[in-house]
């Protein structure tokens, strides 16, 4: 999954998106990152990865999103690659095949961390 | 120690024999070599500066030679044979500091520290012969080293505190604030003033980098073609070359994307504007990448060039972009019923303003390395530039050049002031040290860089502004339509702040706006000190003036009157908790009041005096901002800060040392900082927006709360006592507003700012009306940001700030391909430096840290306004186009008759 192209005449604002998801108003990026990490769920995560075509999250996927959600709550950051292996045992082949749209578009945002190219 | 330095002929070389800091050495060089090259590059003596193209326009480089300051980029070294020569290396180091470093630390004269070192060695020269100087003295003796970030105001102040330590009136020991004392409140030096005074912090350019190959770009000399063929043979022949690449070479994206993916690291079918870059060319020595560069053979097919907004949204007119129309960016604002509204005021002024390109010039010209840790691809990349945005840019450079495992280092950077919002430089580097598998340095000249970066946006602006009887406003309108440029970069961002902050400090109940950004092929806008509310706020404030005379009301109590109140909206919407506006209104009226009274003294003559009022309320925090920081304790009890908060000069450092000092009770060098590197830091989002106090300070502050709140569970306040009790000593804390989301596309209603600091300026000023020549004589501001954690950086931000502010209102204007150094672009001297005044008021905000907002950027927002209005009572001519130039008051003076 690549970001969306965007024509953005008239759309007020480029780089957010108000959206209804598992139920709740919520503020998306232009590429479809969560804006505040703290407004991630489980029942979120699982309502996009429905949306990018999975069906369910398995005990590897979840370990992969709980993997960048404490990285993230302990250093502010999101890991490098070199990281998310060392940490999930996986090869960089095995974690990217793991989620439509890769690490970036698929594992990182299922797992509610921001974007750090948005801009408002 | 011998040593050959230039590439000549035996014949040519001349042996030189110097006392440098005391030394005595031998040198074989080359009749063309400056003793600022043969300082820095073979003697590793980093402390004086290279930023004007080794044209002694700057003083940065400045040393002392047998006992006068010189510009040491002009001295050839052959011509200095038998030479004493003390550079600011040779004065002193941070454990042994000479008494002019300590007081320009302890006087507040350093920022980001760049002009520094020249300042000093001009300093030391001034002081040697003539130990206490008149203020017309400093002036005279430094009018050749400039300064973007103080006004001069705390460097004339440090050059007088040098004087009283060298007489031995006083000592730094007894002006230096107790450490043990209060953390709040106080000046205590910044962290890395006295490293930068001595002439040891590290900028890009200072850095050793082992076997690099020196880059060369290649840039387009069209405005706008296509790229038929580029011919690299030649040049790939030459000496020295290591190789020539192009976009093809590029793994990544080659696209530096901020908000639309159009800004491409090097140019593929077209270029875009004047100095795009299209071709990197890598060499041994910089002489030789630049030779090979020039050797590079470019084919164009020109297009049509859209000189301005108003020929890219003709009918018919080129696309600059195939991806985005030329109007790229479009936003309503509709608070109520404006036109209605006007229609039914008492009174109504309608004008046009325009602003103008600008150049943010920081002092330091672009620099970026690049150099791989490692082998194949598990190889990091390493990234060293001066990003005020690390962990963005870092994404930003990952997709560009298609490399994940990278970090990006913060060096030392000489001023911002918003240019490095966007990696500019660094892309380049990024790109060649991963094509070429080499170490690389990318160091510009400044015409290079000035060509290459952002600029501040011009903007047009079609203002109505109404009142009723009691002159209370009405309404306001205002169709402004931005010169984006090139490339896209935050221009949607810039006018959104516009739209944020358009009504000002003022209660408007109807509004209507709109907000058009274009593409043209100009050089491409992006941040600029303040970004969008600068521009639109010298009209709104104009026009306060404007209509405030036409209802024969005064200034400043029109301007009191209209304050907003708490419980009142923006012209977004948006409700305001607090607003502690009229009362800085109050503050001001006696210096007011007196400058009035001496301006009746010189209303008659040639020279006239006026005096101009200008405000604003400047936003910080946008809807939606969060930033994270980490806290962790020490084993030695001291606490270390993990936080991606650059400080190019604005004391950031201070900030946060002090906050953290005054929280935890700890002695200040027991918090450490570690804020330049994206291996270790917390991705605390831009220092930009005036943000970093309010929201990387809060998250700090957010995660001290959960560290004392672990010392409170744990009964101790050590690292052992937590460890003991099983608790973590690393915290991770977080700021957010409260409110976020879009502004609706329809109406432009919706969340705006968290916080705002407030000002008004007052300007004095004499216009001479037969040469056209306005002098600035004093600047008084009166500010609210909260309480003020360090008083010298408050003020060092609006004195530099107020003095960027004037350079804007008069002097500046940056003009692509023409404006190419420091004079061309009419660069602040001593000579145009004026008196300043301060008053400080300290409302706690309800969400500030500690109460505190931001200051940085507002300074400089009530400026243009305050001199424009000032031009006008001196003169009853009003410039509605920036700047006011000798030329244009002349024009209108004899317009006027």
């Amino acid at each position: 999954m690549t970001a969306p192209a965007q024509n953005i005449v008239g759309s007020g604002d480029p780089s957010r998106r108000v959206r209804s998801v598992a139920g709740r108003e919520i503020v998306f990026d232009g590429e479809g990152f969560l804006s505040d990490p703290d407004d991630w769920t489980e029942e979120l995560a699982l309502a996009l990865a429905r949306e990018s075509g999975l069906d369910d999250l398995d005990p590897t996927q979840w370990r992969v999103i709980n993997v960048f959600r404490e990285y993230y709550y302990h250093h502010g950051r999101a890991p490098l690659n070199r990281q998310l292996k060392a940490e999930c045992g996986l090869s960089l082949m095995e974690l990217e095949g793991l989620f439509p749209g890769g690490l970036k578009y698929g594992a990182r945002r299922l797992a509610g961390l921001p974007n750090p190219k948005t801009c408002s | 120690m011998n040593q050959i330095n230039d590439q000549r002929t035996g014949s040519e070389m001349k042996k030189v024999r110097l006392k440098l800091n005391g030394l005595s050495k031998q040198f074989v060089v080359g009749p063309e070599r400056v003793l600022l090259d043969l300082l820095r590059e073979d003697l590793d003596l980093t402390g004086a500066k290279q930023s004007c193209d080794r044209k002694g326009q700057c003083g940065a480089c400045t040393v002392i030679v047998n006992g006068r300051a010189v510009r040491s980029c002009l001295a050839k070294v052959v011509d200095l044979d038998g030479a004493e020569i003390i550079t600011v290396e040779g004065l002193g180091t941070p454990d042994n500091p000479h008494l002019i470093q300590e007081a320009f630390v302890l006087a507040g004269a350093v920022q980001c520290g760049f002009c520094t070192p020249g300042m000093i060695m001009a300093a030391k020269v001034l002081l040697d012969q003539n130990p206490d100087p008149s203020t017309e003295e400093i002036k005279q003796a430094l009018r050749r080293n400039l300064c973007r970030c103080t006004g001069y105001v705390k460097i004339i102040e440090a050059v007088k505190l040098a004087g009283k330590f060298l007489r031995g009136e006083t000592s730094p020991d007894q002006i230096r604030p107790d450490a043990g004392g209060p953390k709040l409140g106080v000046s205590h030096p910044r962290p890395t003033a006295m490293l930068k005074a001595c002439g040891l912090a590290a900028f890009t350019a200072d850095i050793r980098l082992q076997g690099a190959l020196e880059l060369a770009v290649v840039r387009s000399t069209q405005e706008h073609a296509l790229i038929k063929a580029i011919d690299s043979s030649l040049a790939r022949r030459m000496d020295g070359v290591a190789g020539v690449m192009t976009a093809k070479d590029i793994r990544g994206t080659n696209r530096l994307k901020f908000v639309v993916s159009d800004r491409p690291i090097l140019c593929e079918d077209r270029v875009r504007y004047l100095g795009d870059a299209i071709a990197i060319v890598a060499a041994e020595t910089k002489s030789q990448a630049l030779a090979a560069a020039e050797a590079v053979e470019v084919e164009y097919e020109l297009l049509p060039v859209l000189k301005n907004p108003a020929e890219a949204m003709a009918e018919g007119a080129a696309q600059l972009h195939q991806e985005f129309p030329n109007v790229c960016f479009r936003q309503p604002q509709i608070k109520g019923e404006a036109e209605k509204a006007l229609a039914e005021s008492a009174a109504v002024i309608e004008a046009e303003f325009s602003t103008q390109f600008n150049h943010q010039a920081p002092l330091e010209p672009e620099a970026s390395l690049a150099y791989l840790e490692g082998e194949g691809d598990e190889a990091q990349l390493i990234v060293v530039g001066r990003s005020i945005n690390i962990h963005f840019h870092l994404a930003q450079l990952q997709e560009g050049v298609g490399w994940e495992n990278m970090r990006y280092e913060e060096a030392f950077s000489g001023g911002q002031f918003g240019i490095k919002v966007e990696v500019i430089s660094e892309g380049i580097a990024a790109a060649a040290a991963l094509h070429f598998q080499r170490p690389v340095r990318y160091i510009p000249s400044l015409a290079e860089s000035m060509l290459m970066t952002s600029k501040r946006h011009p903007f047009t602006m079609k203002v109505k502004l109404g009142a009723d009887a009691q002159g209370k406003l009405t309404a306001y309108t205002n169709d402004f339509i931005i010169d984006n440029g090139a490339y896209h970069s935050i221009g949607s961002t810039v006018c959104k702040r516009a739209l944020w902050m358009l009504s000002g400090a003022y209660n408007i109940p109807n509004v209507h706006a709109l907000g058009r950004l274009v593409y043209t092929n100009n050089p491409w806008g992006s941040a600029a000190r303040g970004a969008g509310p600068p521009q639109v706020n010298f009209a709104l404030e104009s026009a306060m003036d404007m209509l405030a005379e036409k209802m024969g009301l005064d200034p400043l109590e029109f301007r009191r009157i209209n304050s907003l109140q708490p419980g009142q909206t923006k012209s977004t919407g948006q409700a305001v908790e607090q607003w502690p506006f009229p009362e800085l209104c109050e503050a001001i009226r006696p210096h007011y009041e007196r400058a009035r009274r001496e301006a009746d003294a010189f209303r008659d003559g040639p020279v006239r005096r006026g005096v101009g009022l200008g405000a604003g309320s400047f936003g910080i925090a946008m809807p939606g901002d969060g930033a994270v920081a980490a806290v962790e304790l020490d084993e030695d009890d001291g606490v270390t800060i993990y936080a991606a908060a650059a400080d190019p000069g604005e004391g950031n450092d201070s900030m946060l040392t002090q906050i953290t000092a005054h929280v935890l009770d700890l002695p200040l060098d027991k918090v450490r900082l570690v804020t330049r590197d994206t291996d270790r830091t917390a991705a605390s989002g831009p220092a930009a927006g005036s943000r970093v106090t309010y929201m990387i300070g809060g998250a700090v502050l957010d995660a001290l709360d959960k560290l004392k709140e672990a010392m409170g569970q744990a009964g101790e306040r050590t690292y052992q006592g937590l460890k003991k009790a099983g608790l973590p000593t690393r915290f991770l804390g977080k700021k957010k507003t409260v409110v976020s989301g879009p502004l609706d596309p329809e109406t432009g209603q919706g969340p705006s700012f968290e916080s705002e600091v407030h000002d008004i300026q007052l300007a004095e000023i004499e216009v001479n009306t037969e040469t056209g020549e306005v002098k600035v004589i004093r600047m008084t501001t009166a500010v609210d940001a909260g309480p003020v954690i360090n008083p010298q950086n408050l003020k060092g931000q609006l004195e530099g700030g107020m003095d960027m502010g004037a350079g804007y209102a008069l002097r500046e204007e940056y003009v692509h391909g023409q404006t190419k150094d420091w004079v061309t672009f009419k660069f602040p001297t001593m000579r145009t430096a004026f008196d300043m005044e301060i008053i400080v008021r300290e409302t706690p905000r309800v969400r500030g840290s500690l109460g505190a907002t931001g200051v940085g950027e507002m300074t400089l927002v009530p400026t243009a306004p305050a001199i424009m209005n000032a031009i006008r009572d001196a003169t009853g001519i009003r410039i509605r186009n920036l700047p006011a130039t000798p030329e244009k008051i002349k024009a209108a003076l004899a317009r006027k008759g």
